[in-house]
This record gives structure tokens, sequence and C-alpha cells, in this order.
């Protein structure tokens, strides 16, 4: 058994990594830069001077541990520096693969590169200086960003025409730009799009991003919030605290009546109680929750149709210095709804599993044999029948680990409560990437965790399972 | 004398069956499908749901099916597929009046005359079935209300037949590809089957490598600036073009030197430690991931994921059956008379490894229009304009008094949702050993 469950584990570990390395390679395709989006969000309240930026920027990469190359190697082709990383804006980054990927040439891409910074730098020196600067400006920092020859070239034109137009800025910032101009048409000339397709491997060594992340994670640091900075534990403990009780009241509710429901659905076949609840049952199962959820949310909690009877979403706003008794009055009102919608589909789902299992029981000979005997129905049912009948209840069991934690995205969406779905779903529209990334591993790791209790379960329960022999 | 009667009927009926030649497999399961009430009704449903989805352009459209316009006879309906196609245009004063504007001697109309986005400027603001309208006849009339933009619900909805209907189909196809080949390779292989020569595994891996490099690496900037969907034909085809090679090469080394050892390659654990990756994540979660790196917002996308990502259960079970059916006799005669593996696979035993996965398949298409309709509630992953039932549900939001849009779209997810169900388990009954007479 031992042996069984070392094996287990030790299985794990190749899941777990091929699943942080989804996770890893999902954040890194999404578009959209977390760096710009943070010091958007962090530096809305003031000002920074625009000369700043660029050191601000780098900061904040810094800080989110952004500027480190992205993983141990990268299979690309040779027409790639291996020092691409440094670049640390993201779209000039992808701007410049784009050059690559299109010329192959990356000493004249880099030269090209150097001297849009020069002239970039030209134009902040000047920038009280002269009013015609003005114009030039803007025409540099959008060449960060092109890469079509038309677009470069109209703008390289504008450029060069804008700058002989003022004296001052002929004398200041002429050379440059007409460097620039030199420095693209060389990169043009000199293009190799050849070397584009040798394969090459490149090695970064251990200080990347994914490195960092993961052992971070081994040790249980989870990292801080990209969007607000809290840890991610902190954030977890809060939303888990109403998705636990959420869904423990919702699976205590569903199982205490889906076991009797099932039970005797089973027993009694094809009795009016049995078709009834087969009946509804099914209903209940097919019924999107969603769909249920806001009928509620339309119906009961809105003065509309004169069944104003439930608060409004959210969980209230009392202060959390409010009296205990009068926040958990709170608590409870607001959760009343969701937890029926949590309730009734897995109550549909459990009955229904339970009935199919005792089913299956029931039609055993040695359950007609206890009838035969003259037993009572109690022990015949509880103690021969259901004992047996309870491997699909476990089967579920192992499914509840995860659904505990990771909540349910429908029912906190709709009803707009703080949990653990809410939060996921907030965090992967928000690219809060820390976030994401720990609600995946830590969910899959309960995953295949109840999927291995449910496991050991099974030969608790049945002696004729046996993980001893190398049989699995 | 009547007794008389019937016994001889008996008798005659009881020697027709013992002449009739023995049923096959599915007419048993025919059989015993049409037993189950439930599954037949809801087979009829299905049928009436496709049937809506097919001619959804006929039944919910601002165009007249035919009208008479000046003395000439026009077939709007039809001429707007040829324009689609861009076979046709349209003329001038088609697209400065709407369709309902022009004087027609003579008009015959789809039964809902508004297409699922024609916005009645008329009957905007949530107009309720009940309420006074603003219509030329009953004829117009908006049966299910109206939303915040004037457009009809009822047209919305044959609309959302139609995608809910495609979601369905597509992404269960793609899941049952995947899961299909992924789960007969790892139940007929196994982890001891499957003995491949040294160099083609060192082939295949390098082909592999070399694929994705050449492929996709390399052409990145086609796939980027081109369109799309031609683009990544084309690497594909790069990609199996550079896999096959290797393989060619592979056969023609096989037999050198150290090179010729065969290896045994452990499929199933490969295949089953996948299953366990795409299972482990939360599946909901995993698709908003993955929506959201995708820019473009289109249903087309949801449908190729929800298909990536359902097969497991799929691959699971053509797994089991396998395994099961590889070791029966028919099997290995195949083997002894020298048949490929690959045929073996494909003609004989994957056809008797498929009716089970009928079952899987119809419980699949329910969950898939589920999750499309839920996807398309929160409005993610599928383009703004684009009516569905999950859209038209998410009005209801918005607007807490137009409770008919919170019932009606509700209805029909429930209502198909349901008919997908009823059919997997009228197909589990159908195929359990265990219920035949």
């Amino acid at each position: 058994m031992l042996q069984y469950l070392l094996k287990r584990l030790l299985i794990f570990l190749p899941t777990l990594l091929v699943i942080s390395l989804l996770a890893f390679g999902l954040s890194k395709m999404a578009p959209g830069d977390p760096v710009e989006q943070r010091n958007r969000d962090m530096g809305s309240g003031f000002q920074r001077p625009l000369t700043d930026a660029d050191r601000v920027y780098r900061e904040t990469s810094a800080y989110l541990g952004l500027d480190k190359p992205v993983f141990y190697l990268s299979l690309s082709s040779a027409a790639y520096p291996d020092t691409l990383y440094r670049i640390f804006k993201r779209d000039e980054r992808e701007n410049l693969v784009k050059l690559i990927q299109k010329y192959g040439n990356w000493e004249a891409i880099s030269n090209y590169y150097h001297a849009v910074r020069k002239a970039d730098k030209g134009t902040d020196q000047l920038l009280g200086k002269t009013e015609a600067v003005r114009s030039v400006r803007p025409l540099v920092k959008q060449l960060y960003l092109a890469y079509q020859d038309e677009r470069i070239s109209s703008l390289l034109d504008k450029a060069v025409s804008q700058t002989a137009a003022d004296s001052t800025l002929q004398a200041a910032l002429g050379p440059q730009v007409a460097q620039l101009q030199l420095a693209y048409t060389q990169l043009k000339e000199q293009a190799s799009p050849v070397r584009l397709y040798i394969p090459d491997i490149k090695w970064y060594g251990f200080d990347n991003q994914y490195h960092n992340w993961i052992t971070d994670f081994l040790t249980l640091d989870f990292g801080e919030s990209f969007i607000d900075s809290r840890p991610v534990a902190d954030k977890m403990a809060d939303a888990l605290r109403w998705t636990l009780t959420m869904n423990l009241i919702a699976i205590f509710i569903a199982y205490l009546l889906s076991i009797p429901i099932g039970v005797f659905s089973a027993v009694w076949k094809d009795s009016t109680f049995d078709r009834i609840t087969t009946l509804l049952l099914f209903v209940f199962y097919s019924l999107p929750s969603f769909w249920i959820a806001t009928m509620l949310v339309v119906f009961f909690t809105t003065p509309e149709y004169g069944m104003d009877w439930f608060p409004s979403l959210g969980l209230g706003d009392l202060p959390p210095d409010a009296p205990f008794w009068r926040r958990f009055r709170e608590a409870g009102a607001h959760l009343v709804l969701p937890v029926f919608c949590l309730t009734y589909g897995a109550l549909a789902f459990i009955s229904r599993q339970v009935r199919g299992g005792m089913l299956n029981v029931i039609r055993q000979d040695y359950i007609r044999t206890a009838w035969a005997k003259g037993l009572n129905a109690q022990p015949v049912i509880w103690k021969h029948a259901f004992r047996n009948a309870l491997f699909p209840i476990i089967t579920m069991f192992a499914s509840i680990f995860p659904a505990v934690f990771a909540g349910s995205v429908v029912i906190e969406v709709i009803f707009n409560i703080p949990g653990m779905g809410k939060l996921t779903v907030d965090a992967i529209f928000q690219r809060d990437w820390p976030v994401v990334y720990t609600v995946l591993m830590l969910a899959a790791i309960l995953t295949m965790t109840g999927i291995l209790v449910a496991d050991i379960l099974y030969a608790m329960v049945d002696p004729r399972v046996s993980y001893g022999k190398d049989k699995n | 004398m009547l007794i008389g009667v019937r016994k001889e009927q008996e008798l005659a009926e009881q020697l027709r069956r013992q002449q009739a030649p023995p049923q096959s497999y599915w007419s048993i399961v025919r059989q015993q499908f049409r037993k189950n009430r439930m599954a037949v009704w809801s087979l009829r449903v299905l049928y009436v749901l496709g049937f809506l989805a097919l001619f959804a352009d006929f039944i919910a459209n601002e165009k007249p099916i035919y009208a008479e316009l000046e003395g000439e006879s026009h077939f709007p309906v039809l001429r707007s597929y040829a324009v689609g196609l861009g076979l046709d245009s349209w003329e001038a004063r088609f697209f400065q009046n709407s369709w309902h504007e022009h004087d027609y001697d003579y008009a015959i109309w789809a039964p809902i005359p508004y297409s699922a986005r024609t916005m009645d400027r008329k009957n905007r603001n949530y107009v309720a079935p009940g309420d006074d309208q603003d219509v030329p006849s009953k004829r117009f009339w908006h049966w299910l209300g109206t939303d915040q933009l004037g457009r009809d619900v009822a047209a919305g909805m044959i609309a959302g037949t139609r995608t809910a209907m495609l979601v369905g189909i597509v992404a269960m196809s793609i899941a049952a590809l995947i899961g299909i080949f992924l789960g007969a390779l790892a139940g007929y292989f196994g982890d001891e089957r499957l003995r491949v020569s040294r160099i083609r595994l060192l082939l295949n891996g390098l082909g592999l490598v070399l694929a994705y490099f050449y492929g996709f690496q390399v052409r990145a900037f086609a796939l980027n600036e081109g369109s799309f969907g031609w683009e990544v034909f084309k690497s594909l085809l790069i990609a199996v073009g550079l896999i096959s090679l290797m393989n060619v090469l592979a056969s023609w080394l096989k037999n050198r030197g150290i090179w010729a050892k065969p290896v045994i390659v452990p499929l199933d654990l490969g295949v089953m430690r996948l299953i366990e990756v795409v299972n482990s994540i939360p599946g909901l979660l995993l698709i908003l991931s993955i929506v959201a790196i995708i820019e473009e917002q289109s249903v087309f996308y949801i449908m190729a994921i929800i298909g990536l990502i359902g097969w497991t259960g799929i691959a699971r079970f053509i797994r089991a059956e396998l395994l099961r059916v590889r070791n029966l006799e028919y099997i290995e005669a195949a083997q002894a008379l020298g048949y490929n593996e690959w045929r073996i696979i494909a003609r004989h035993a994957i056809p008797n490894a498929l009716t089970p996965v009928l079952i899987t398949i119809a419980f699949g298409v329910a969950s898939a229009i589920l999750m499309e309709a839920f996807l398309s509630f929160l409005g993610i992953g599928v383009a703004a304009e684009e009516v569905t039932w999950g859209s038209l549900l998410n009005l209801a939001r918005t607007k807490f008094s137009a409770w008919w849009l919170a019932i009606f779209p509700g209805l029909a997810i429930f209502v198909t949702v349901t008919v997908f169900n009823l059919l997997g388990e009228g197909l589990t009954d159908a195929l359990d050993p265990r219920r035949k007479q």
C-alpha cells in the first residue's frame, strides 16, 4: 500500500510540471503588458514627467521579475540574438521580433533600434527649447512600434521634412534623423532572411522567470498580485472563506437529502415516489444553474414583481466591526439564493448516482438471500446494500476537493460573491497572472489528491480492491 | 373457435421469428431505444431543433421570402445566399430602405418577419409580448417581446438555435476525432505493444522539433500578418510533410546496426497522463484562460477550444473498449493474417468500440452547448453583435422588468440540454447488455 502511494505521488510530478508549463505558457501568449497596466493603475494619481517613463517602466518590470529571460532555453533561429530579453519593453521587443522575422539581420536591426533611441533622446532634450520638436517627437515614438516598410518609410520621410523645416531643429536633430534614415536603408539592404531558417537553441541559465516562479511556488510563496501588490495567499484566503462557507453548506445539504432519496427510490423502484423523484431530479440535473440563478435574481431580489424577498447582489455592506450576529444574519440572507443554486445541481447529480449504484447492488443474489432469510428492511438496505453501493459516492467525493476550492464561477459571478471563482475570473481578465497560476496549480493538485483519496477509500470500503500487488 | 384462431396466429408468429434472419446489433439497439418513450420524444424534439437551425433563414428573416415589387418578382432570402457568396449584389434601393418599408404589391414573409439583428425603431426599450406594440399588423407582432435596441427576441432565439447546434456538432466532432485517435492508440497498443526501432523514435522526436520550428517559428510573421486560417493550413502542411519525411528516412535506415534495436513506447502511459493533465484543471477556468489570449472574438474559436478540451471522456471510453477488444480472437486473426497495425485499428478494432462513445458524445453535446451559452452569457469570446441564447439571457440582468428575456432564452437552453441528456440516457439503456430481454 505504501509503495503504491509513493508510486502515485511520484506520478503527480510530471503532470504538475506539464500543468505549470501550460499555465506559464498561456500567460506569456496573452496580449497586454502587465508592466504597462500596473503603471497605469498605480500612477493614475499623479503625473510623472515623461522623461522618467523609461526608468519607471524598468523599475516596475524589475520589481515584477519580468526583466529576466522567460525560460531556461529557447528554440529559435540563428537570426535572433540571445540578449533580446534585455529590451525591456514588451511592445518594443515584439516589434523588434517582427523586424527580425522579416529581415533576419540582427546587427543592422540593432543599429537601427539604437538610432531610433538616439533620435528619441535628442527630441527629449529639445523638449523645452523649441516648439517645433512637438511635431517630430510623436513620429519618432511611433517608429518604436512600426514594422511595415511603407509605414516606417513614411514616418522617416515626415520626420526628415519636419526637421528640415525648422532651423534650430535641423541643427540639433538633423544628423540623428539622417543617421536614422541611413540605418533603415542599411537594414533593408543587408537583409538576410536565410538565417531565419537555421535552428538554434539558446540557453539562458537558471535565473529566469519560470524558474523563479516555480521555485517560489514549491516553497509555498505564491507571490504578489500584479494589480494591487497584495500577497496572493492573502487574497485567496479572503476568497476561500466565502467559497468554503457556501460550498460546504451546499454539499452538506445535498448529501443529507440525496442519500435517502437515492436509496429509497432504488429500493422501491417504479413506485410513485421513485417516478416523481426520478423525473424531478432529471429536470434539476438539466436545469442550467446560470439560468436559475438569473431567474432568482430577476424575480426574487427586485421589487419589479412584488417578490422582493431577498437582498440584492453581493454580500451587503456592513462594516467589519459590526456585531457578529448582525453580520452573520446579513451574510446569511445574501447566501440563501447562491447556496440554493449550488445545492439543487449537486443534489440531482448525487441522488442519481446513489440510485444507480443501489440499483446495481439490489439485483445481486446476496440481497435476495438477505430478504429471504427474513431480515428486516433496515439492515438489508443500509448494511448489506448501501455499503456496497458506496462506490459512486466515493468517486464523487474525489471531485469535491477541487470544487470546494475553485468555487463555482457561475454562481459567484452572477451573485457577485467575492469567492474563489470570481477571484480567478477577474484575475484572468485583468491578466493578474500570479493569482491565475496559483489557482490553476492548486486546483490541479487538489483534483489529483482527490482521485488518490478516492482510490484509497475504495480499498477501505471494498476488501476486494487491493493495491498491494503491481496490478494497477 | 376464437381461441383456435389466436393460437394459430401465435404459432405463425413464432414460426416467422424462427425463420427470420438473426437480428443485427443495431436493430436490437434500435428496438431497445424505441421502448424508452422519453428518449424517442427527445429525438423528435431534436429533429425540430435541427430543422429550426437548418432553415433559420426562412423562419426568422426581415427579408420577405417572396416579394412582388413594381411588377418584378424577387426572392430576397434565397438571393441573400448568393450575395453572401459574392455572386450577386443588392440594388441600391434595397439597402437604402429597410426591408419592411417597401411598397410591395405582394409579399410572403417568414413566420417571424425579423432577423436577429433587425432593430425595430418603433418598438425599442424592452417591449413586452403583451404590451401595446407599434406594428402595422398582427403579422409583425413581437411575440416574445423585444430588447433595448428593438431586436425581436423570437428571431434572436432562432439565430441562437443555429449557434447552439453548430457549437454542439463542431465542438464534439473535434473532441471525437482527438478522443478516438488518442484513445484507440492508448487502448490498442497499451504500454507494451508498440515497438519502434530506435532510429524511428529518434527521427520522430527530431521531426517534431523541426516541424514546430519550420512550420510555426519561422513562419510566425506570415501567421501574424496573413489570413490566419490559410497560413495555419500551410504551416500544418509543412509540419506534416517534415514528419512524414522523417518517417520515410526511418524506414530506409531502420535495418542498420544499433539503430535497428526496438524500443517499447509506453503509449498508454503517455495518453493517460495527458488526460490527467486536461482533467486536473477546472474546465471552465482553462477555457477562460485560453479565450483570454485570443484577441479576435468569434464563436468558432469557442467551438475549437471546447473541442480541444472535451475529448478526454471519449478517449477513456475508447481506450477501455480497445483494451478489451484487442485480446479478442478476431483481432488476433487479423494480426495472424499479417495486416498492418493501423488497418486493424481503423477497420477492425475501432468500429466495434464506437457505439458506447455515442453516449459520451450525446452528453458532451449537452455540456458544450451549456458551456457556450454560459460564455456568451458572460459576454466572453462571442462577438458583441452576435445574438445567442446566452447573450439574450444576459440582457435580463441589465433590465430586471424584462421577464421575457429571463424566461425564453433560458427555456431554450434547458430544453436543448435536456434533450441531449435524455438521448444519452436512452442510449445508455439501449446499449446496456443487462437490459436485453
